[in-house]
């Protein structure tokens, strides 16, 4: 193994063959500017064809490469061996999500919790179709960080309480919620806020935060929830006073 | 036919929450709210106690005294103390509240709340000890 | 053995295909429409435009103007009947995005924001920050779950096109998650696939950009026009190939060389950065060859200079920029020059369709950078393909709607079966069995992208283009012997591989004989050897066909309606 080597420890399943996943090394050569999907590509190139992974874009955009590097979720695209590179690269399948093959999860789950929280702008009335609405840059700014997700998933792999109750709507389809909720064209947050104001909605967080911490976009879904449960809360008080009210 | 293969559920690690440093923090942080609920045991044991009279209330609080409770409750102020931290550490990052069109950075909002906190603390203390 | 059965199979997750369920799904609420992608619709390429999407919106612009940046940009290719089609009806797909809850970048007072863009005379690129793909994609694939009667097949990788009694009547495709193949009927069905620029090996474009639509009508006799007109953009990030947006230069940027000057003053001083993209990166390839390029670990390399924008203007409006630059190359482009080279990017060429996305197989339609109306012919503007995938993939939503509600009958089940059983013996008994030897389908993949990359690329001539199209011929009987070692069926990413491998074959010849067949420069096809524009001889559109050995070349006639093609002088 030449000094430039790095070993990659990738976690490998085959579903034909059932069994359990099981760790397989792979030796691969290594320069300072290298991706971890550099990597993997390399091994599915070269060494073992039957590695299998889902990528794209390779600029952390498109939101495929989700990968547990070294026990964190990470975009593969993304993530520099340098930066993690201990004695090996440990590559597995995201947490908390069943395993397809090798590092491809199964998040079918995630579309349906994003269709629940009714992901488009609500309207009784759509208006002239030769204008558009009026939004200030300033109303653009107020719900432009929940709209940066690319539904990676990371932040799902990252919540301990997803991985003990999967029914919990997560981190990123609350943040995108909150997109809709707080975009001034939108008319359905009240649909929003009862779905979310569930067992399943946003009460099951426990604030550990994780999720914004590795969310390779900023979009922050921790403080979007504890927003969420403020909002989800105000409605509530608001009906239980006023009984047929709506938050707009 | 086909062949067809079969997902593998995930199953979670024991310890998971030792793999990495911000899990073992939320952990003990709740661990500081059980603590925080038996604080308030004590508390209520304190007051059914003086009630009882004043020996069974001597008695009390001579058993808080000795060493191994003493030692205990160092440990224990200490959970109470992170998780109160940690409580205005979330505050300033969630922010559901905002006074400001943007959200402040989190480290003066957690800031302004443990001088609030601090505040409060040493009214209250100097309520106990300094008398009105 | 599944099989399901829709009025409209859409292939292809994209802003295309998007526009083209969510239109089809509007136009009546009887019908039942597929969405079949081998990629979860968000993961698709359009995620990853940054720029802006163009419209006349404004006053000081007209239909007319717009119309004429297009044609020009063109060189005189594109059919104008359909450019003007086209530029009437941006505006109002970006309303209706608006109004679907596209965070476009805003004006002071309200109202939708517009850039300046290369080779437009004025502002009409409509921006969201520099992320106009990521929000136009996930705007539609969001507001696509209004509708029920759109099912997504997410993950399913299509083989084969359905072909009964001369008429398309759904696909064959993959389920990558279950290992099975299944036949997915459509009374009409239309492909929105994207581009092809893997056969490249310097691209913009990710990995799933593998021309598939375009091989699939190829295969069912369906020629494609104008494959050799191929985009390459003027900034890439070297190495990786990464995009950086044509908004830098639209918002002040400069190119410059070694020697700090901005060298477009000596290639088309009246645009300098904004001129059109194929006059830009032969502009580069120029100043590389004279010597006055830097050098560095990936090759030569032009400066691309945001300094004198300010921190303020470059974190408000081109972010991504700076994020990609900052992380890719570890440089900060608020104080440093940007490292950039081109790289192709886009393909003007595709499968041959009219204005409504119809190709020449009743059935069949084909709409965004897959196909080729032609709006963009020999070169396109910056800014008009994501624009050309509404309009188009509302106008083909539209048409393949009608067309579906007029056919009363479903396509007959066993036609269907049939192709199902050629299909799973093809692919699971066939290539799924051979083993793999010496041919791999990395190399073969790697070969073809070097060869293209060499001889099909900006300057091209006569004994490059013929060694190109021979050696191309040779690989793909090479294709015969790549074999495979992952066996499963079950999500078996060496078998997309190879067959999109087997795709790209396909385009890529295509594309090498259209440019060794069109004897002159025009657009972004640059001929050493034919330097000039030959009106007389070439104001057409190149149609390949396919054949078992090289493809088919004919020609048809451009459309032209108001502007006389004259000399492309900027």
């Amino acid at each position: 193994m030449a000094a430039s080597d790095v070993v990659f420890r990738v976690k490998r399943y085959r579903p034909e063959s059932g069994g359990r996943p099981t760790f397989q090394e792979y030796t691969i050569p290594y320069r300072n500017d290298m991706v971890v999907l550099d990597g993997l590509n390399y091994i599915k190139d070269h060494i073992d064809p039957t590695l299998t992974f889902r990528w794209s874009c390779r600029m952390g955009i498109c939101g495929s490469c989700g990968a547990d590097v070294n026990g964190q979720p990470r975009l593969t695209c993304g993530t520099y061996i340098r930066d993690v590179h201990k004695g090996a690269v440990t590559v597995e399948p995201l947490s908390n999500f069943p395993i397809l093959k090798d590092l491809v999860v199964d998040f079918d789950d995630f579309l349906r919790k994003l269709a629940s929280v009714t992901p488009y702008i609500v309207r009784k009335d759509w208006g002239d179709l030769t204008k558009e609405y009026v939004q200030y840059p300033e109303d653009v700014e107020a719900y432009r960080q929940q709209s940066l997700c690319i539904n990676c998933m990371l932040c799902y792999a990252a919540c301990p309480v997803f991985g003990s109750s999967p029914e919990f709507v997560g981190p990123a389809a609350s943040a995108l919620a909150l997109r809709y909720n707080r975009d001034t064209r939108d008319e359905g947050a009240d649909a929003r806020l009862a779905r979310l104001n569930t067992r399943t909605g946003v009460w099951e967080c426990t604030f550990v935060g994780e999720c914004s911490v590795v969310c390779p976009k900023d979009v922050d879904p921790a403080a979007a929830i504890q927003t969420l449960k403020f909002l989800a809360t105000m409605r509530h008080m608001r009906r239980l006073l006023m009984p047929g009210s709506s938050s707009r | 036919m086909p062949m067809t293969g079969r997902e593998y559920a995930w199953k979670r690690r024991p310890g998971w929450w030792l793999r990495n440093r911000r899990y073992l923090m939320f952990q003990l942080r709740e661990a500081g709210g059980v603590v925080c609920a038996l604080y308030g045991l004590v508390l209520l044991n304190m007051l059914v106690q003086l009630r009882a009279g004043e020996s069974a209330y001597t008695a009390f609080l001579d058993l808080l005294r000795t060493p191994p409770v003493l030692y205990l409750n160092v440990v224990l102020f200490a959970l109470v103390v992170w998780h109160a931290l940690t409580w205005f550490m979330l505050i300033g990052k969630a922010q559901p509240i905002q006074f400001t069109r943007q959200p402040l950075p989190w480290k003066v909002v957690f800031g302004i709340n443990v001088l609030l906190w601090l505040g409060v603390s040493g009214a209250v203390v100097y309520l106990i000890f300094g008398g009105i | 053995m599944e099989r399901t059965s829709f009025d409209i199979v859409v292939v292809g997750g994209g802003a295309a295909g998007l526009r083209t369920a969510i239109a089809a799904a509007e136009a009546d609420p009887e019908l039942t429409i597929a969405l079949v992608s081998k990629v979860y619709p968000m993961r698709s390429h359009t995620v990853s435009a940054e720029g802006g999407t163009a419209a006349v919106l404004r006053d000081y612009d007209s239909f007319e103007l717009h119309a004429l940046d297009t044609i020009k940009g063109s060189d005189f290719l594109a059919d104008q009947d359909a450019v003007e089609f086209f530029v009437a009806r941006c505006p109002e797909e970006i309303i209706r995005l608006e109004h679907w809850g596209c965070p476009w970048s805003r004006d002071e007072d309200g109202r939708v924001s517009q850039r300046a863009f290369g080779g437009m005379s004025v502002k009409r690129t409509v921006y969201a920050a520099d992320k106009v793909g990521f929000h136009i994609l996930h705007t539609l694939f969001q507001t696509s779950m209004k509708y029920d009667r759109i099912h997504r097949f997410d993950e399913y990788f299509v083989t084969s096109l359905i072909v009964d009694g001369g008429a398309c009547a759904g696909v064959v495709a993959m389920n990558l998650r279950g290992g099975t193949m299944v036949a997915i009927q459509g009374k009409a069905t239309i492909l929105a696939t994207g581009g092809c620029g893997r056969v490249y090996e310097f691209t913009t474009n990710g990995f799933i950009k593998t021309g598939d639509g375009m091989a699939l009508a190829y295969r069912a006799g369906v020629p494609l026009k104008d494959m050799e007109m191929v985009q390459f953009h003027p900034t890439c990030l070297p190495g990786t190939g990464i995009l950086i947006t044509e908004a830098a230069r639209g918002e002040g940027g400069y190119l410059v060389n070694k020697d700090g000057e901005r060298y477009m003053q000596r290639y088309l001083p009246s645009k300098m950065e904004l001129g059109p993209r194929d006059i830009l990166s032969r502009a580069m390839i120029q100043e590389m060859k004279a010597g006055r390029a830097f050098e560095g670990p990936y090759g030569l390399y032009m400066g691309l200079d945001l300094r004198h924008l300010g921190a303020k203007k470059i974190n408000e409006r081109i972010p991504m920029v700076r994020e990609l630059v900052e992380k890719y190359m570890g440089l900060d482009p608020i104080h440093e020059l940007i490292p950039v080279r081109p790289g192709q990017h886009y393909i003007m060429g595709g499968v041959s369709t009219n204005g409504k996305g119809e190709t020449t197989l009743p059935g069949l339609y084909a709409v965004g950078e897959t196909a080729c109306v032609s709006i963009n012919g020999a070169n396109r503007l910056g800014s008009n393909s994501l624009s050309e995938c509404l309009v188009f993939g509302a106008a083909c939503g539209l048409a393949a709607a009608g067309f579906a509600k007029k056919k009363a009958s479903y396509p007959r089940g066993a036609a269907a079966r049939e192709a199902l059983k050629k299909e799973e013996a093809r692919v699971f008994d066939g290539v799924l069995g051979r083993e793999r030897a010496k041919e791999t389908v990395a190399g073969l993949r790697v070969e073809m992208q070097q060869l293209m990359e060499r001889d099909v690329g900006i300057f091209r001539e006569e004994s490059a283009l013929a060694d190109a199209c021979g050696m191309l011929g040779k690989m793909r009987d090479r294709f015969a012997a790549v074999g495979l070692a992952d066996k499963d069926r079950v999500f078996n990413t060496e078998l997309t591989a190879v067959l999109e491998l087997d795709f790209m074959l396909d385009v890529a010849l295509a594309i090498a004989h259209s440019a060794r067949n069109r004897r002159e420069s025009r657009g972004a096809h640059s001929r050493t050897d034919f330097p000039q524009r030959d009106d007389a001889n070439y104001l057409k559109h190149t149609l390949a066909f396919r054949t078992d050995g090289p493809p088919r070349i004919d020609y048809v006639p451009v459309t032209v309606t108001k502007w006389q093609p004259v000399e492309r002088k900027y």
